[in-house]
């Protein structure tokens, strides 16, 4: 250690430092860890690793990540050695698989053989690395001589986690996550060695933080697992799909998981500049509101179910012959879909200008609440909408003194699954509601106007394409991730397919 | 995919004089009718069997109609692991998980999982083994019972109830 350190002071100002990876030539900047440097070459697949994780800090538990060094006579943990210049790395040699085997036999002497039972099986670091480096069999003789903590098999830690010790391989990443990311020190380990065991800080309380899930997601193997999705579904059968949390003005990046569209879960994906690997319960959970029972999912024409012509014929001459015409979207709306609209419906309106408003989707029964500023420390924000600044930064907000002054024609879109925000009108006679509603929304809106005339059905983010702008402006787009239920559309078919036969009727006369 | 190219080749080879002389055929045949009228008729042999009185004994490792086993506590043995749906090559398993209720589990965590419905489709079943191959917990096995005629379609969707049906050695 003490030649590469020389080294280091004599290069400093010279080329950049160089260290080899398997004889990959990469270079770094002083403090940055072998890991790390792997990391950001994209091999970091390469070093097996448990209690790594590149957004907490550096613990060192696992020896997992033990790689060997040139001149340097025992193994090093990649995660805590700094790199240095001239280093030469070997991450997959005989002496690393060996390495590497002997802790999996460890860890495995008391790991529970019961893969079958657990979530995380098929996403499982123990797994993944047992079928490459770990022996087939133990030498510890039978499972009933296996660690049990009696207490802690299957732990409800809160209404969200639950902990199966058993399970556990002691990485102390939930640990950390807690210390450092939401700041709650909910977890801690106590005692040492084979009965080193994780415990609630405070057992009566609980977890209690807002970002449980995420422990679910760090832990490596099935202790923590997220009641949610718990024995759901096994993660093999999902397909996993890029996408972006409409569950408030952050954005997040995520990842839906779905099968024959139906979502299990999201989970977060990484994107330095939003989330980093985190995402709110709130958000995650999100994704129940796509699937409510009570969504509107077929055209729904004064008070019945109807075609979709039917809908549209009526909908079409409304347009017309209305004088003054109120477009209102919910700030859940994409931009190409304001875009769209604000574009094309003018085309259909014979009466003059139409006026495109936005209201603010949080539900103002606090009105304090409906500023969007941040709920916490971390991700959470309090706009509930995802494109609130997508939406303003086109159309000017609407007060309840222009809701009085339209009566004629006016169309509320609602672009996905946020709650609906309080509308206030006086008597407009031709009310269109046009996106995703619940029946609910329909209930709320019949109590102020009951002219409700009909109701084109929609899609959410997970079914359509489009961009939300975040809280901090950055514009993020997105694809379906799930097919919408059969008559659900989006706008722009709706819309296509009423000019086609705008067109065409033009075209007769 | 074009079939021009196959060309057919007639094989029939022209009849013997002998085979042409249908009259000593005829003869032959009335031989082997009545070496089997002798077998039959006086001798009591035959190459049939009185099913259902009598049954063929098929191999021990005959595959039959499927069940699940049952542990010393009649709870089931099956963890609703999916392994048996994920490599089924008929796709005709559809298993929904759930949590065992805590009172009625007398084992503790290795049996928190449960099936809280298994349907095996057997008319889509080619019954090649491969679950019973890919179970962990020796829950789903193929028993020895080949009869598998039922009266309507549904009657051959094996549910849960049908399956944790008792079995004692595989039928």
């Amino acid at each position: 250690m003490d030649l590469s350190n020389t080294d280091t002071t004599k290069t400093k100002t010279k080329a950049p430092q160089q260290i080899t990876i398997d004889g990959q030539s990469l270079s770094f900047t002083p403090g940055e860890t072998i890991m790390q440097v792997a990391e950001r070459a994209g091999i970091s697949k390469r070093i097996a690793h448990f209690c790594y994780h590149p957004s907490l800090s550096i613990a060192g538990t696992c020896r997992m990540c033990a790689v060997e060094v040139e001149k340097v006579a025992k193994l090093m943990t990649s995660c805590s050695t700094p790199a240095t210049n001239g280093m030469v790395v070997y991450t997959n040699s005989e002496k690393v698989k060996a390495s590497r085997n002997g802790v999996m036999e460890f860890l495995l002497a008391n790991h529970p053989l019961d893969c079958p039972v657990c979530d995380q099986a098929g996403e499982c670091s123990l797994q993944e690395y047992n079928y490459e480096y770990g022996p087939s069999t133990s030498r510890f003789g039978d499972s009933e001589e296996k660690r049990v903590f009696e207490n802690a098999t299957t732990l409800k830690l809160s209404p969200l986690i639950t902990l199966n010790m058993n399970r556990c391989i002691h990485c102390e990443r939930c640990v950390r996550f807690c210390a450092e990311i939401t700041e709650t020190h909910e977890l801690l380990m106590v005692n040492r060695g084979h009965h080193k065991e994780l415990t609630l800080a405070d057992p009566s309380k609980g977890l209690t933080s807002d970002y449980q899930g995420c422990l679910a997601d760090v832990c490596p193997v099935g202790a923590l697992t997220f009641n949610d999705f718990r024995f759901k579904k096994r993660v093999w059968f999902l397909k996993q799909h890029p996408s972006i949390c409409d569950g408030c003005s952050r954005g997040c990046n995520i990842e839906v998981h779905s099968e024959d569209d139906i979502v299990y879960r999201y989970t977060p994906r990484f994107n330095q500049e939003i989330n980093k690997h985190w995402m709110c319960d709130e958000g995650r959970l999100s994704y129940h509101r796509g699937h409510d029972k009570n969504r509107i999912v077929a055209p729904y024409f004064e008070g019945h179910e109807c075609e979709w012509h039917t809908l549209l014929a009526d909908f079409t001459k409304s347009l017309k012959s209305s004088k003054s015409a109120l477009v209102v979207f919910t700030t859940d709306a994409t931009s190409e879909e304001v875009a769209t609209l604000t574009s094309l419906l003018p085309q259909l309106h014979k009466g003059g200008p139409i006026n495109f408003r936005y209201i603010s989707s949080t539900p103002d029964e606090n009105p304090n609440e409906n500023q969007d500023e941040n709920q916490d420390q971390l991700l959470r924000r309090k706009d509930k909408t995802p494109n609130r600044q997508g939406v303003a930064s086109k159309l000017s907000p609407i007060s309840e003194a222009d809701f009085q002054s339209f009566n004629d024609l006016v169309i509320i879109f609602k672009g996905s699954t946020s709650k609906l925000p309080r509308l206030a009108f006086s008597s407009s006679k031709h009310l269109y509601l046009w996106g995703v509603f619940l029946l609910e929304d329909l209930e709320n809106i019949r109590a102020s106007n009951p002219n409700i005339r009909g109701v084109l059905p929609g899609v959410h983010t997970l079914e359509k394409s489009g961009s939300y702008t975040n809280c901090d402006g950055i514009t993020q787009t997105f694809t379906a991730a799930i097919r919408p239920p059969k008559l659900c559309v989006p706008v722009e078919r709706i819309l296509s397919k009423i000019l086609t036969t705008v067109t065409a009727e033009g075209e007769a006369k | 995919m074009s079939t021009g190219n196959i060309k057919t080749t007639n094989v029939s080879r022209p009849y013997t004089w002998k085979e042409r002389l249908y009259l000593l055929t005829i003869p032959k045949g009335f031989l082997v009718t009545l070496r089997y009228f002798i077998r039959g008729f006086f001798l009591r042999k035959s190459n049939t069997i009185s099913y259902p009185e009598e049954r063929r004994n098929y191999s021990e490792r005959f595959r039959g109609m499927h069940f699940i086993s049952l542990d010393e506590n009649k709870l089931e043995n099956c963890t609703a692991c999916y392994l048996c749906q994920t490599v089924c090559p008929a796709k005709c398993i559809t298993i929904t998980a759930e949590e065992r209720d805590p009172k009625e589990n007398p084992v503790g965590v290795a049996k928190e999982k449960r099936p809280k419905a298994f349907d095996i489709d057997a008319l889509r079943c080619c019954f090649c083994g491969m679950c019973e191959e890919a179970c962990p917990k020796d829950a789903i096995k193929m028993s020895r019972n080949y009869e598998l005629a039922v009266h309507t379609r549904e009657m051959a969707m094996y549910d849960l109830k049908h399956l944790s049906r008792e079995v004692k050695n595989r039928g």
